[in-house]
């Protein structure tokens, strides 16, 4: 049997930048942890709000994993139907090629959405689907695209199902369509999923400086505003490097430049509308982005100044599974929080170089995950508070650390001005609260002083 | 009386889940315990989100990662690794291998490997026990039962070698199912020892997922039932299973050690409640304690004031079959037309029910429960309530858009009380609204 994806191909999922010499480490058993490559993908392209996402195959991968992401939409919401061919074991004997054929059919007839995006899962790989040409076919007919995504859960890590997600767009989606006339073209947004509506702060600020969006790939997507991206000025990367290949390939593809920028912290927003002005080549936009950043900056100043006053000199851990790593640091070293540690799991070189560039050098790096190593950390440098994902939450709750989440599942936006600002004040709340004193002194019958009458 | 099932090819909206979430639940009710699922990293990763996510809670769960390579040419030798991380570095008392659906297409034979494993390591004291759970067959109630009796097939055959048992006549072994919260378990817990009984509950969540502050982070389980409290349960002179999928681990302990046992299928609503009081004060021939005199005098008060907000409403559930014959019980009490009863699989249980059941998804629930006045369901329900205009009220698994889901008790007189009051107050919420929307409109 031939493998899905090539071994060697393994070797770039941290992001191209990787060298090829260091491949991404295999997870270790029984001390893995993270999802898998079908999550991956999925979080690439579920924002696609308007499309339907089909996962083919047994009922956990999309029983255990429909609705988990905080992504959200503006309009449509198909994209939150839970949609899987749930094969049984007849199905895996003869084939499932059929019952994904039907279902595709059915979804089409009934909810006629603009795409179908059908996604392989361990099984479906292992016994040999081949569901690009069953999609292909269905798709002929229909007359409507149906866009295979081959990252089955096995070949790897998160990071990895970016990639492919990545790949399937530029494969089936991008360079298919072309805008309406009236719409102005701008700048991609690659790798903005649009998490507790960040995207829409980065819309406003971007419009305010008279920048328009061309494609989000894909926070609050549509489907048909990503079949033409290619005719974008810019591309930018929002940190997110495992969709760096997207940006390269359309680069050498469509000659469209691109920048690697971020939302975290003002600095970098700036930045990053800065550098979209550049690569736009358009003066007249460039004074009107120093305008508002400027604007927006000072006023910035003044909204932060009772929280860092609360903030300064406090200390976090900072443990996102890496691929944000740098640019979270830099938000918070506005506010004057230090990070004391700092998560490299998922980082490549080029992270870890840019992480470097933001840290003090007693910064403790954390490369792998687990939640006791980094409560150790926290323990060991005297941290203020924790900023991690979900998962570590409630294990900082039982320490009766403060914690802050800081990835897919959460509900509060970060990115931009008012991001920062908002980050500002989870931050205050969370350090400020009574339970932290309430929950650490005992009860008082077990305090030994006597009942004053 | 009839279990039906809509005829389309895709699964919309699923409420099934994967077999191995519900092993992953029932080794999170055992203390020191690693489950360790053998698949690749997904199929724990996703679990565990869940489980965090509604118990909110830590979940202890690892996996043998295997990659495209290693199913295809060894994956044992991935558990085998897995194995010796989890045991070197961790010491659980309590290890359960949980096979995927991946395991089972790739044929891979890790209950030989974990039996040579054992010997080769003379592994001691511990238990380590294995679980095939595909996931064409059952959801998470499945993989849950499943569980409980690979694990105490597996304690029978330690003890089975430890010669004759003393019979403790005042001590019940507990099998509560899956259905029930941590709070449930202890109302059970508390309701079964009132009459004197000392009680072993398998698997005991209410001491692990019920939100304790013990400090001081393991990778394994804190709380939870035991080992040796497990093994000590073997002498129990009954067994109270409560839902019916508990009764195949209830029947291999009588098989195997001849313990008597009786199947409560559910304990919610008041003739449920009834029955299981009257048992109790049967067997242990002490008066119903006082308490429960009142409570059940609360709740008949609670549900005459409550019936004239039921009266005329209907409702629709979409839940796991053990806990859709409770509710719709449940429901009957209250005089709430059932609208549909959706099962996320089927079992003898819904089969035997006088309502018509049927096999679905939340999608099904939708379609067939349009009109409805009130949605019972796990949370992905509420943008399906939203759409046919019920009363969203979340119950099952996952919940995530309530806190303290979890130590909400749905079990006797109390837990009938709580249900029936919540139910009534989103039917009045919802009321007002629309009285609300109406005065606008005009
Ligand atoms: S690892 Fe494979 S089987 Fe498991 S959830 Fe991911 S895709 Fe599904």
């Amino acid at each position: 049997m031939d493998p899905v994806r090539k071994v060697d191909f393994d070797s770039e999922a941290c992001g191209s930048q990787a060298p090829k010499s260091k491949p991404c480490p295999r997870p270790k058993p029984g001390e893995a942890a993270g999802g898998c490559s079908f999550d991956g993908a999925q979080i690439t392209l579920l924002p696609i709000m308007d499309a339907a996402h089909l996962v083919h195959g047994p009922i956990a991968c999309a029983g255990n994993s429909w609705e988990s992401r905080g992504t959200l939409s503006s309009g449509p919401s198909l994209s939150q139907y839970g949609f899987a061919t749930d094969l049984n074991d007849s199905d895996i004997i003869f084939g499932g090629e059929k019952k994904l054929k039907e279902s595709i059919d059915y979804i089409a007839g009934r909810f006629a959405p603009p795409a179908i995006f059908v996604y392989s899962t361990c099984v479906t790989a292992l016994i040999g689907e081949d569901m690009d040409a069953v999609c292909k076919e269905a798709g002929d007919r229909l007359g409507i695209p149906v866009v295979p995504v081959n990252s089955p859960g096995f070949v790897g890590s998160k990071n990895l199902g970016n990639r492919l997600a990545g790949d399937a767009l530029l494969q089936y989606v991008i360079g298919t369509g072309d805008p309406e006339p009236e719409i102005p073209l701008g700048v991609n947004l690659i790798g903005e999923y649009n998490i507790a509506g960040e995207m829409w702060d980065i819309e406003k600020l971007m419009n305010s400086a008279g920048i328009s969006v061309t494609s989000r790939i894909t926070g609050d997507a549509r489907y048909k505003e990503i079949t033409w991206a290619h005719h974008a000025k810019v591309n930018m990367v929002v940190c997110s490097r495992a969709l760096l290949g997207l940006a390269r390939e359309m680069e050498a593809k469509y000659g469209i430049p691109f920048f690697e920028g971020s939302f975290y912290g003002a600095k970098e927003t700036t930045y990053s509308l800065r550098q979209m002005a550049y690569l736009m080549n358009d003066r007249e936009m460039e004074r009107r982005v120093d305008r508002l950043t400027e604007r927006e900056e000072s006023r910035l100043a003044q909204d932060l100044r009772p929280y860092r006053k609360m903030l300064k000199g406090k200390k976090a851990v900072l443990y996102t599974g890496g691929v944000k790593s740098w640019s979270v640091i830099s938000a918070l070293k506005e506010l004057g929080v230090q990070v004391v540690g700092v998560g490299t799991n998922k980082s490549t070189e080029d992270d870890v170089r840019r992480i470097a560039d933001r840290v003090g050098d007693d910064t403790e790096y954390i490369p792998e995950g687990g939640a006791s190593r980094i409560l150790k950390t926290v323990r060991e440098r005297k941290a203020d508070i924790m900023i991690a994902g979900g998962r570590n939450m409630y294990v900082a709750m039982k320490e009766q650390i403060p914690f802050i989440d800081i990835n897919q599942e959460r509900h509060k936006a970060y990115a931009g001005y008012e991001g920062l600002l908002r980050l500002a004040k989870e931050l205050t709340y969370s350090l400020a609260n009574p339970v932290w004193r309430l929950a650490a002194s005992p009860a008082p019958w077990d305090k030994g002083v006597p009942y004053d009458r | 009386m009839t279990v039906n099932k809509r005829k389309k090819p895709a699964s919309v909206n699923p409420i099934k889940i994967g077999q191995s979430l519900g092993a992953v639940l029932a080794l999170q009710g055992c203390y020191r315990a690693m489950p360790l699922i053998h698949g690749s990293q997904g199929c724990s990763a996703f679990p565990k989100a869940l489980l965090t996510r509604h118990f909110r809670e830590p979940i202890a769960v690892q996996t043998s990662a295997l990659q495209e390579m290693d199913v295809i040419f060894d994956a044992n030798r991935n558990l085998e690794e897995a194995l010796n991380i989890v045991l070197s570095k961790h010491r659980p008392d309590i290890i359960g291998i949980v096979g995927t659906e991946l395991t089972d297409v790739a044929g891979v034979d890790y209950v030989t490997m974990l039996k040579s494993y054992k010997r080769e390591r003379n592994l001691r004291g511990g238990l380590a026990f294995s679980v095939v759970l595909p996931d064409f067959r059952g959801s998470l109630e499945s993989g849950f039962s499943a569980t409980v009796e690979a694990m105490m097939d597996e304690l029978i055959q330690q003890v089975g070698h430890r010669g004759s048992r003393t019979v403790n006549t005042r001590q019940i072994t507990l099998l509560p199912g899956s259905f029930l919260t941590p709070a449930d378990v202890m109302e059970l817990k508390e309701m079964i020892s009132a009459f004197g009984f000392e009680v072993i509950a398998v698997p005991d969540i209410s001491t692990s997922l019920s939100g304790h502050l013990l400090t001081g982070f393991s990778p394994l389980t804190r709380g939870g039932v035991p080992l040796d409290s497990m093994l000590q349960s073997l002498q129990s002179g009954l067994t109270i299973a409560v839902g019916a999928s508990m009764e195949r681990p209830a029947r291999r302990l009588h098989n195997a050690l001849g313990t008597p046992y009786k199947v409560f299928s559910g304990a919610m609503g008041l003739k449920a409640s009834d029955e299981l009081l009257h048992f109790l004060h049967q067997i242990s021939g002490e008066p119903v304690p006082l308490r429960y005199c009142w409570q059940r005098e609360n709740l008949l008060d609670s549900m005459l004031d409550a019936h004239f907000q039921f009266a005329g409403m209907s409702a629709v559930a979409a839940l796991e079959p053990d806990h859709l014959y409770s509710v719709s019980g449940w429901l009957e009490e209250l005089g709430v037309e059932q609208k549909a009863l959706i099962s996320s699989f089927e079992t003898p249980v819904v089969d035997g029910m006088e309502r018509e059941v049927w096999v679905g998804d939340l999608d099904d629930a939708e379609v067939l429960g349009k009109g409805a006045d009130l949605w019972i369901s796990n949370s992905h329900g509420i943008s399906g309530a939203a759409r046919i205009g019920a009363a969203f009220m979340p119950a099952g698994f996952p919940v995530w858009n309530e806190l303290g889901a979890y130590m909400s008790v749905s079990v006797g007189y109390r837990g009938a009380m709580e249900w029936s009051n919540k139910a009534g107050n989103l039917l009045m919420q919802r009321e007002a609204g629309h009285r609300e929307s109406s005065i606008r409109h005009r």
